[in-house]
């Protein structure tokens, strides 16, 4: 697959489709980081030069396998690692700076949580923290735990919980403070299909009240369906960054989707492509992701319980694919 | 007990020193404070020297500082310290450390068990039994809770969470002391009270009258019944009118009396009385004068008695060699016998008639010392005089008042206000506050011993005028104070060290202070002889060799001379290193031993107290700062 690599270059003058300004949040200026061992030995050179902007009301990726980067990247934004060389500026202040918190949100990668505290313990612990007066600690619990869905285990300490719920506890000590940047390690391990997209549609909404976003994962799934624009990292190199529609589009491949057509027309319809020099490639019923299957089986189970669900066959038959290759 | 030149300096003169400045507790403390913040930047800029060069490192130590001075003290928020104290006192207690408490409870609950009841002073054993049960068990666990937690939560890196939201390093050191500080009190609480019941339900006994005949004068003598290991005899006063209760009183047996009251044939035996007491004193100075009559301050050395140590009083002076020599304060000795003009003054100052207001006189208490030089008659003990004198004019003195010498025990005296003395050679009865005491309330005991061949001994602490009593209860109170100060040290140090060691790591290090701090003196000791240049067997290195040479310890060592230079070379670098450290750590011995006040009677004054609580709150400055330093320059997730 051709992918086209003039969006590399095109992020050097950012698009700002969305109508969200272009202020920088993070940034990070050859930025690298070397661990080494207790005598100062060189052992592995865990991010090298990287180069990336943040900029406000995004939903920015990093993306990589295991081992690349990611969350050292997101450990020396928080500033709980140093950089070895290199600067991170989060809202124009050194990474290591205290105060920048006050605008971070941030959720670890496994929810690092008391488990001797309860939820609303949890959450009012973090909330003094950012020095939230009584009733503001109060209002913004109840909303958050209204948010994340933990209404009925408020006074459950947290070493009861599935790794579900210690995840929404998570996200919500998060949010606690209104953060204008969110860090979100990756945010949906652990989660069931339904938490997931409840996720995801949080992420979304967050970016909807002009806040600035970014995840790590390796959930590519995750990282496509919301993120504007993706860093993809591997052993410690900044390999691919731009725009997520950009990248993923395949230049030379055009796709057309059809409802209603009869075997003729779909005839017809690769006469005529062929007519223009391209190649017909598939011309095919588009198949739904398990998630949309699944979700659908679980939001139909809620309206009608204990009804089991009909598969209806002719659900997506009658929409039609067709997948053609321009020769260029 | 034996006093120690230190404890009688006031909280100003401890603090001060006003005629030698070098040994105050001020300077000590400023110089400490000094010291560990150049030995924090010295050591915090090697380190990132070696990481990130030399000009970047100066950058980072900078910046270090400069953010506590601009950000961190500032932006310290009390709402923070308090939900971070908070957050550790809930971790402590949902880790069940109150079973201590229960624990604690149990053990008094055996203890009875194995507490003798045959002692001869059942209340000094019980209290110092509570006290120290208590004191160690209250440090064991302050070093336990205070060096896991911050490691246990880098570990499992809930302090991410923390340290990503507006947390100062500062709030995190003290959050965890305030925290832990917290915890430790409320298990000290339970304790102590259970102490106190332990003490005053575990002393109580009854007795019942087993014996009893009329006397020549009407008035009754008898016997009580054999209890709990003891018996008393008593002394009962016919009844003053008819219808009235006889009272009697009987002797002091294992510290206690018991008061009688006899009516229509019926005896009521009253409480145990005077086996918890908490006796204020009031010390003069000594001097003695020797068998010619000259005056000498020290008095008769009889040997085995003047026990090195009392280094640590001199502070700094000490450690720069200013004041070398041991000030341990023991018994010197008079002289006995007709021929001997030895004795020794006692001088007490603010001897008012509103001081002492009992018409029976003033109180005055003795624990002497017996030194024989002949067997003598062992059994009536040695025979000594109290003649009280005007210290302006000396021939106003009263007649010698005799007493046996009780070694090892208080005895009571009281100092009448009418008694016959000598006025310049002319006897008559002398009042005690208009011719013996001076108009400014000064006083001389002079305390001599009678008996020839036989001398007595006498520390400044072992004579006392006892102005007042003060309640059991609030001394033992007083007592639980100290333990609690020395928690606080240990927590201290325990955050201290966890801010950048591990759990186990950081504990040892917080034990190895606190028994640093107990060897203090053997260490000073060391320096001393070692100083002067007298062979008692050297350092770490060279008792070693004499160890495997098996040389003993008082020759010279007998290797060549090389190698000799060598090995003191070595040990002196590690003593002079040791005393360095052992100076800069707490005096915890010091402040255990404020139990000891509580366990012998005395009243903990409160300038002891202040001490500790200022030497408390210097250490936690110390380790606080430390502490902070560490934990800011840490890599937390590396």
């Amino acid at each position: 697959m051709a992918i086209d690599q003039s969006v590399t270059s095109a992020v050097a003058e950012p698009k700002t489709s969305s109508g969200t300004n272009s202020g920088v949040v993070i940034e990070t200026r050859n930025l690298t980081k070397v661990y080494r061992d207790f005598w100062g030995r060189r052992k592995v050179a865990a991010l090298k030069s990287l180069d990336i902007e943040v900029r406000q009301g995004e939903i920015f990726g990093l993306l990589g396998p295991n081992g690349s980067g990611k969350s050292t990247t997101i450990k020396l934004i928080l500033g709980l690692l140093f950089p070895t060389s290199g600067r991170v500026l989060v809202f124009d202040q050194d990474a290591t700076e205290t105060r920048k918190n006050e605008r971070i949100g941030y959720l670890p990668e496994e929810s690092y949580l008391y488990k001797f505290l309860t939820t609303d313990e949890t959450l009012d612990f973090y909330g003094r923290l950012f020095d939230l007066s009584a009733e503001e600690r109060k209002r913004r619990i109840d909303e958050l735990v209204e948010l994340v869905g933990l209404q009925g285990a408020r006074h459950r300490q947290l070493r009861e919980y599935s790794k579900g719920m210690t995840r929404r506890v998570g996200l919500a000590q998060a949010l606690i403070n209104n953060p204008d940047l969110i860090l979100l390690d990756e945010p949906t391990t652990g989660l069931d299909p339904i938490g997931s997209r409840d996720m995801k549609d949080l992420i979304l909404s967050l970016r909807e009240q002009g806040k600035t976003v970014l995840l790590c994962s390796h959930q590519l799934s995750d990282v496509q369906d919301v993120c504007d624009r993706v860093a993809i990292l591997h052993q410690g190199e900044l390999k691919e960054l731009g725009r997520v529609t950009e990248l993923l589009k395949v230049q030379d491949v055009t796709e057309v989707h059809a409802r209603g057509l009869s075997e003729a027309a779909k005839q017809e319809i690769a006469e005529v492509i062929k007519r223009h020099g391209g190649t017909v490639e598939s011309i095919d019923n588009p198949t739904a992701t398990m998630e949309e299957l699944f979700l659908n089986i679980v939001r139909e189970s809620e309206r009608r319980p204990g009804a089991r669900r009909v598969t209806s066959d002719s659900a997506a038959g009658d929409q039609g694919q067709v997948k053609a290759e321009a020769k260029s | 007990m034996t006093l120690q030149p230190e404890d009688f300096w006031s909280f100003g003169e401890w603090l001060l020193r006003p005629q030698a400045f070098l040994e105050s507790a001020l300077l000590q403390g400023v110089v400490l404070i000094a010291l560990a913040i150049l030995v924090g930047l010295l050591v915090g800029y090697l380190v990132s020297a070696v990481r990130y060069g030399p000009a970047e490192g100066f950058y980072a130590v900078a910046r270090a500082v400069r953010d506590l001075i601009r950000d961190d003290l500032p932006g310290t928020s009390p709402r923070r310290i308090v939900a971070l104290a908070r957050l550790a006192y809930k971790e402590a207690i949902r880790r069940r450390v109150l079973v201590v408490v229960g624990l604690f409870l149990v053990g008094l609950l055996f203890a009875g068990w194995y507490l003798d009841p045959r002692s001869s002073d059942p209340g000094r054993l019980y209290i110092s039994f509570v006290l120290t049960a208590t004191n160690y068990l209250i440090l064991l666990l302050a070093l336990f809770i205070s060096a896991f937690s911050l490691p246990a939560d880098i570990k499992n890196r809930t302090i991410y969470t923390i340290v990503t939201k507006p947390v100062r390093a500062t709030e995190i050191v003290l959050g965890r002391m305030l925290g832990f500080v917290a915890v430790g009190t409320l298990i000290l609480i339970p304790m102590g009270i259970a102490s106190y019941f332990f003490v005053t339900r575990g002393l109580q006994h009854d007795h019942e009258v087993a014996d009893i005949q009329e006397l020549a004068d009407g008035r009754f003598e008898g016997k009580l019944s054999y209890d709990q290991f003891h018996e008393h005899t008593f002394t009962l006063d016919p009844p003053a009118a008819a219808g009235e209760p006889s009272l009697g009183l009987t002797d002091a047996v294992r510290g206690h009396r018991h008061v009688i009251r006899q009516l229509d044939g019926k005896y009521v035996i009253g409480e145990p009385t005077g086996a918890l007491r908490a006796r204020v004193p009031s010390y003069g100075t000594l001097v003695f004068t020797d068998r010619g009559g000259n005056l000498d301050f020290k008095g008769i050395d009889v040997g085995q008695e003047k026990a090195r140590g009392g280094y640590s009083s001199a502070g700094i002076a000490r450690l720069v060699g200013v004041a070398r020599e041991a000030r341990r304060l023991e018994y010197g000795y008079v002289e006995g016998g007709g021929g001997s003009l030895g004795s020794a003054i006692y001088s007490f100052a603010d001897v008012t008639p509103s001081r002492y207001p009992d018409e029976e006189g003033i109180p005055m208490e003795m624990s002497l010392r017996a030194f024989r030089t002949v067997k003598g008659d062992i059994v009536s003990g040695l025979r000594g005089s109290i003649t009280l004198r005007n210290p302006d004019n000396t021939q106003l003195e009263s007649n010698p008042i005799n007493f046996v010498v009780q070694e090892y025990d208080v005895s009571e005296e009281r100092l009448p206000r009418q008694i016959e003395g000598t006025d310049g050679g002319q006897v008559r009865m002398l009042d005690l506050f208009e011719d013996l005491v001076t108009p400014d309330g000064r006083l001389d005991v002079v305390i001599r011993c009678l008996d020839g061949q036989q001398y007595l001994g006498a520390t400044t602490s072992s004579v006392y005028l006892r102005p007042a009593e003060s309640s059991f209860a609030w001394n033992l109170f007083k007592s639980y104070v100290s333990i609690w100060l020395q928690m606080v040290m240990v927590i201290a140090f325990g955050v201290m060290f966890s801010t950048f060691l591990s759990g186990p790591v950081a504990m040892v290090a917080t034990f190895v202070c606190v028994l640093l701090g107990f060897t203090a003196e053997r260490i000073y000791d060391i320096r001393y002889y070692m100083d002067k240049g007298e062979s008692m067997g050297g350092g770490p290195i060279e008792s070693m060799v004499r160890l495997l040479r098996q040389d003993s310890m008082t020759t010279d060592l007998d290797v060549d001379a090389i190698a000799a230079k060598v090995i003191q070379g070595i040990d002196a670098g590690l003593i002079y290193t040791l005393d360095v450290i052992a100076t800069s750590l707490p005096n915890l011995p010091k402040m255990l031993s404020t139990a000891e006040y509580a366990a012998s009677g005395f009243d903990i004054f409160g300038s002891l107290l202040a001490r500790h609580a200022v030497a408390t709150v210097g250490y936690v400055i110390v380790a606080f700062l430390i502490g902070y330093f560490f934990l800011k320059t840490r890599e937390i997730a590396a």
